[in-house]
This record gives C-alpha cells, structure tokens and sequence, in this order.
C-alpha cells in the first residue's frame, strides 16, 4: 500500500500537478468544464443537452460532486452558449 | 420523350415543394425551440441514466462463458427552484434470470447558500469518492466496480458503501488557489448480523438499511481538499461511527461499527504527450466492537467464538488514454490498470484472510459516454487459489 500512494506521488509530481495558480474567478467556463467535468466521467459536448438541461444537470452536479456555486454558475453559462 | 419530360418536371415540381416544407418546419422547429425556451418555465427536469450489458469467460467456471447482466438505470433529476432540487436513480437488471429493481436513491436538496445545501432521502453515502461520484456504469472504465466499493448483497461491507437513508448537509468553497468540499451526514447507518438469521455471516454488517436496527443514528462526514487550482488533485478524508447492534438484543446491543476511508483522484491532461491520465485510489476500513458469537458448529449452542472485527479494502487504478491526438483512432483507446486488496479477519466464517485481484483492460469510447470494455482479471482467493476471467461490458449514459 506504501508503495502504491509512493507511485502515485511520482506520477503526480512528473505531470507538473502544481502548475497553474489562477482563482476560479480568473477562469473562464471554459476553462472550468475542462477541469472539473473530466474528473469522474468524460467531458460532455455544450450540444448534447438544452439550456434548460444544463441548468438541470449544474445543479445537480454542484449537489453531487460538491463544485463550487461559481464553478456551477460559470459552466452552466459556457454550456448554454456554446449548444 | 415528351412523356420523360413532363415526368422530370413534374418530379422537380414536387422535390422543390418537399424541400420547401422542409425548410418551413426546420424554421418552425426553430422558432418553436425558441419559444419553449423562453417559456421553459422555473420547473427544470431531466431524465439521463445508463445502461450496460455484461459478458464474462472463466474456464473453471461449469458454465464457461455467458452473457451475465443486463441493467438500465434512469436518473430523473428536477430542478424545482434556484433552491430546490429532487433527484432519484432507479436500478433495474437482469441477472441469473431474474430482474431486481431498485432505488438507488431518492432526494431532496434544499440549497441554503453558496456555501451549503441540506438534503434528505435515500441518498448515496458520502463515505469516500466511489460511490458517490465513479460506481454509474457510463463512468467506470472497467467492466466491473473494485473489490467491494460498490455494495454486494450477502457480502460484510466495508463502511458504508451504497445508499442510506438519512439528512446531509454539503458544500463547496475555495481557499485561496485551492479548494475544499464536505458533506456531513447522520443516517440510520449499520445492521450487525448476529448470526440468528445466518450463523455463516455473524459479525458481518450491512448498511443499506430502509429499517434502523436500534434509536442510535449513524454519523459520519467526508472532507475534499483539492490543492492545485486546475483541480486535477482532490484527496478526500472520510469517517463513520454508529452502533450496529439490535436494540432488543441485550447482547448486542452496544456493539459500535466505526469506518474511514481515503481516497484520490488526480486527472490531468500531459500535452508534451497528447494524453490524459487518470489515477484513482480508495481505502477503506471498519472495525467492530468485539462479541461473541454462538458457534455453529456446536450442536448444544452453549459455545460461542470470538475475534478482533477489522476489515480492510483499497484499490489503486490508472488510465491513460491519448484523448488530445487529432487524428487518429488511438484517442479513443483508454488503457487501464487495476490493482485490488480486500482483507477480512481470518477467524469470520465469511472472512478468511486477504483476496487479491489485478485486472488489465482497455476502453474503446464510441464518444464521450458510451464505451465498450474489456478486461482480464486475475484473482487470488485466502485460500490460495486463483481465477482469471475475462470480462467485457458495453456501457452508456444517456
């Protein structure tokens, strides 16, 4: 198990984790929906869902993965202008 | 000719008509799209969910290869108010013949501000990341979930690893360049197996229950740190505490369940090699009250046994995958690696010592949520032996 969170901190630390440093208000929604969207499943296209779904779906995702209520607010509107 | 003629003029006639009342609905659908959206109303619902359909070979199996499952699980989720929100996942499969349907969960959330929203129902239990956030078959790259991270009937849980019923509340916020995520919950929490119903699984502990056993109310919390401001590391802290023990059960009735769990998840995108990396890790662990149990071996039921109730499981997987190739089939392909360890005590009749599994695989994404799975999987048993099965799965959200 040592060596397992040991490999895993080699990983981590090549692929330069620690590389950006902006805030979330300095990111856009973008920038946001890349981030956060693949960290369980993989990113879904702005076209897959309507404006009313992705205010659905941001609510629940702030509810589920706990994402901030700026993070929310910022993807949903990147989301529904680029459907 | 004459006759070809007025044919081709007549047929051009008609084409330019149906292209006209083409264009007219495609505008109409437009304009009618418009308009529901403008009116869509404060009432916002979705149904998504997924579905999947199981295939293994095991050749020490009687029956060598089959196609095992099959399950479809809709997610309603409505959007009630800027405030008010309800969601529910019903799980329907077919397996071994029959088909079992249940809710997964169904609840309520009430946001009280930006930084908090309180919840009741059956809700998925926020003891570590598995359940909550990668157990949906459309999220998991392998076919089948680790080593006892998502509950098995008739199996001792680890901690309470499925849905219970019971408030929450839970937020997120930023800290600087970093962030941090929590959820606090109290729920009926864990069911201690006495060994009146089954001798064989004395000591065991169940947690999805809709009945609590005794008025003691589980409590328990997870803490989400993520420290880089890309969010690609997120180490969350978990804990549990409950008494598992029948109320009217004098002998039982004190006995106390205490879990935690760590886990990880580091997603990054390595641009010098176009590709995505995915690490993720869960360790859970419970310990029980010492008690003792009625020996079943023991025809007169005066002799008891006892030992020290600690269990342990964690699972370590890494994909890759070289998702920022533009063209080429290869960004599609996710290479996985999985490594399993579940340890329950030796002297458990349904323990026995510590299983093993290693499972390699790949995922083939028709797009972003649907994807075909394969995986060969190698598992060594307390008691020495081994299996290896092959395992495919289709899955998908919708």
């Amino acid at each position: 198990m040592i060596s397992v969170i040991i490999f895993s901190g080699i990983i981590i630390a090549l692929s330069g984790g620690c590389a950006s440093t902006e805030t979330i208000t300095a990111k856009s929604g973008a920038q946001l929906w890349g981030e956060n969207c693949m960290r369980c499943h993989n990113s879904p296209s702005p076209a897959d869902y309507s404006d009313a779904q992705w205010e659905t779906i941001g609510m629940h995702m702030k509810l589920r993965a706990n994402i901030t209520t700026d993070e929310e607010k910022k993807i949903v509107e990147f989301l529904q202008s680029a459907n | 000719m004459k006759t070809l003629l007025i044919g081709a003029t007549i047929f051009s006639v008609m084409l330019s008509e149906v292209e006209a009342s083409l264009a007219q609905d495609t505008t109409q659908t437009s304009s009618n799209q418009n308009a529901i959206s403008e009116k869509s109303g404060k009432t916002k619902a979705i149904v998504t969910g997924g579905a999947f359909i199981d295939f293994s070979a095991n050749q020490k199996r009687d029956v060598k290869t089959n196609f095992d499952r099959t399950g479809f699980s809709p997610i309603f989720l409505w959007k009630l108010s800027d405030r008010l929100f309800f969601e529910s996942e019903v799980e329907i499969e077919i397996e071994g013949g029959e088909v079992g349907v249940d809710v997964e969960y169904a609840k309520f959330s009430y946001v009280l501000n930006k930084y908090m929203a309180i919840g009741a129902g059956r809700m998925l239990t926020p003891f570590g990341a598995y359940v909550e956030r990668l157990h949906p078959a459309f999220a998991e790259r392998f076919p089948n979930a680790p080593l006892m991270m998502h509950h098995m009937d008739g199996m001792h849980a680890i901690g309470p690893n499925g849905a219970e019923m019971g408030v929450d509340v839970r937020g997120g916020f930023q800290l600087g360049n970093s962030k941090m995520n929590y959820a606090l919950y109290v729920s009926n929490g864990p069911k201690l197996n006495n060994g009146s119903e089954d001798k064989m699984m004395a000591g065991s502990l169940e947690y999805e229950n809709f009945y609590d056993n005794n008025s003691n109310k589980a409590v328990g919390g997870r803490i989400g740190f993520l420290p880089f401001s890309n969010s690609s590391l997120e180490i969350g802290l978990s804990g549990n505490s409950g008494i598992a023990g029948n109320a009217k059960d004098s002998l039982y009735k004190n006995i106390r369940a205490t879990a935690y769990a760590i886990d990880l998840s580091y997603v990054k995108a390595i641009k010098p090699i176009k590709s995505i990396i995915k690490i993720t890790g869960q360790l859970n662990s419970v310990t029980v009250d010492k008690a003792n149990y009625k020996d079943p071996m023991d025809s007169t039921g005066m002799m008891t046994y006892t030992f020290n109730n600690v269990s342990q499981v964690y699972y370590l997987q890494v994909a890759f995958r070289p998702a920022l190739l533009q063209k080429s089939f290869l960004k599609d392909i996710e290479l996985l690696g999985r490594y399993n360890s579940l340890t329950y005590p030796k002297e458990a009749l349904w323990g026995g010592g510590t299983t093993t599994r290693i499972d390699i695989g790949l995922c083939y994404w028709l797009s972003w949520r649907a994807g075909l799975r394969f995986a060969y999987e190698t598992q060594k048993n307390p008691d020495g032996t081994t299996s290896e099965t092959f395992l495919v799965r289709f899955a998908t959200g919708f």
